[in-house]
């Protein structure tokens, strides 16, 4: 993904307003691009064709929990980061969510903005660094290979 | 008899304080029960509230800087400008949903909340199922879909509150008894001078050898801890007792239950059976 490329969030709550809430907020406050979701269904489809620096979700939401959602997300994207935003005061959730999912952060409702903003903007420069780390793994990689190659035919050219 | 042992009027007495103490501890038991899914229910909109309300007072701030940079210059407000009340306006529109989304909830908690008057009053029983209903949807939402089937009723004597707690105590069980999605459907129906009330879902049943237990003080198939076995009792207690109806159940394992409450639509023409 380009570094340079505007920062990606997805929003996934089975509540209408929240989402509206939220994409108002950072529409207001940043420049991200911000896809929002009620159906967890639909967002682990746009997750398979789209690269994302953050995804925010809730807990409790019909069919899918956001834990089930979270777990999704992290085959389809492992890079990026994840962060749980929920109004169900379960501790024993987020704790199982913390492990189970490598959760990020966990924020309780209701949220508070400048606080998520902070959380997002985190997730943002964690998940960035960690794609970046890795590109730069596989040139290393790829640059490992090549000058092996190299070294072979020098060898053979000198035997 | 000896002059120190309590008269029948004194354990008369004291037999029914018991018994609207433990009506008080049960409402008490099924407050505490919903208030986890109202929490959550209330959660979100005032999330959304709290956050549309700070959004919209930077915004007011970048509106009003946009429109004195526009007067200064003496040119037309810029595009950025309405872009903003735009914002504005849907946001208006979100906290609207939001704050009904409250006010709902709040209502059908008012019912549970008000002393329980012993008098007999005359109201409309759809508005007491509608306050059940809004009450337990917290439980409800989105899961388990919520059929409503409601005759012409004429107005009904009877304890609102008490009929209340009962709605609301047969609605979380049909709740409880549904695993994942489902159905609820409440209807009511005009039968020769009793009003039926039929609450049933689409749950798991209740298995033969419990049916003929389930009234009884102290029976409950959940897990210990959770619930005191006391809810249908004091059910059958309510209805039948304190209101000379019937209530009764079918039930087919792996299909669903269904709840009928029976009561008369007057009660001092009721003939004592």
């Amino acid at each position: 993904m380009e570094s340079n490329a505007k920062p990606s969030v997805v929003i996934v709550d089975d509540e209408e307003m929240v989402i509206t809430s939220l994409r108002a907020f950072l529409r207001l406050e940043t420049d991200f691009q911000v896809e929002g979701f009620t159906d967890a269904e639909k967002a682990v489809e746009f997750l398979h064709g789209h690269p994302v620096d953050v995804v925010v979700s809730d807990y409790l939401m019909p069919k899918m929990n956001g834990i089930q959602f979270l777990a999704k997300a992290k085959e389809s994207q492992p890079e990026a980061s994840r962060v749980l935003l929920t109004g169900h005061a379960d501790k024993q959730s987020a704790i199982q969510a913390i492990n189970e999912v490598q959760l990020f952060q966990y924020l309780e409702k209701p949220w508070e903005n400048s606080q998520l903003l902070l959380v997002i903007q985190s997730g943002i420069e964690r998940a960035r660094l960690i794609r970046d780390l890795r590109d730069k793994v596989s040139e290393l990689d790829a640059a490992h290979s090549s000058i092996k190659q190299v070294n072979k035919r020098l060898l053979q050219a000198f035997l | 008899m000896t002059a120190a042992e309590p008269s029948a009027a004194e354990l008369r007495r004291e037999l029914e304080t018991s018994r609207r103490q433990l009506l008080e501890n049960y409402k008490m038991a099924s407050l505490g029960r919903l208030l986890a899914g109202i929490v959550h229910e209330i959660n979100s909109p005032i999330g959304s509230i709290l956050s549309n309300n700070q959004v919209s007072v930077r915004s007011l701030e970048l509106l009003q800087d946009a429109l004195r940079e526009a007067q200064a210059s003496g040119s037309a407000p810029s595009d950025k400008a309405l872009d903003i009340v735009e914002t504005l306006s849907g946001l208006a529109s979100v906290d609207k949903i939001a704050c009904a989304r409250i006010a709902s909830v709040i209502r059908g908690l008012k019912t549970f909340s008000r002393v329980d008057d012993s008098e007999l009053r005359k109201v409309d029983i759809h508005e007491v199922l509608s306050d059940a209903l809004r009450l337990t949807g917290c439980e409800f939402r989105r899961r388990i879909a919520v059929e409503v089937d409601f005759a012409e009723l004429p107005e009904v004597e009877c304890h609102p509150q008490l009929m209340n707690q009962v709605f609301v105590n047969l609605l979380i069980n049909a709740a409880q008894a549904i695993c994942g999605e489902g159905k609820v459907a409440v209807s009511t129906r005009l039968e020769d001078g009793w009003a039926h009330i039929a609450i049933s879902d689409t749950g798991c049943g209740i298995k033969p050898e419990d049916q003929a237990k389930i009234f009884t003080q102290g029976f409950s198939t959940k897990p210990l801890g959770i619930g005191t076995g006391l809810g249908l009792s004091i059910c059958k207690q309510i209805v039948e007792e304190s209101h000379r109806g019937r209530l009764e159940f079918d039930s087919e394992p792996e299909v669903g239950t269904t709840f009928h409450i029976r009561i008369p639509v007057l009660q001092e023409k009721n003939r004592a059976e």
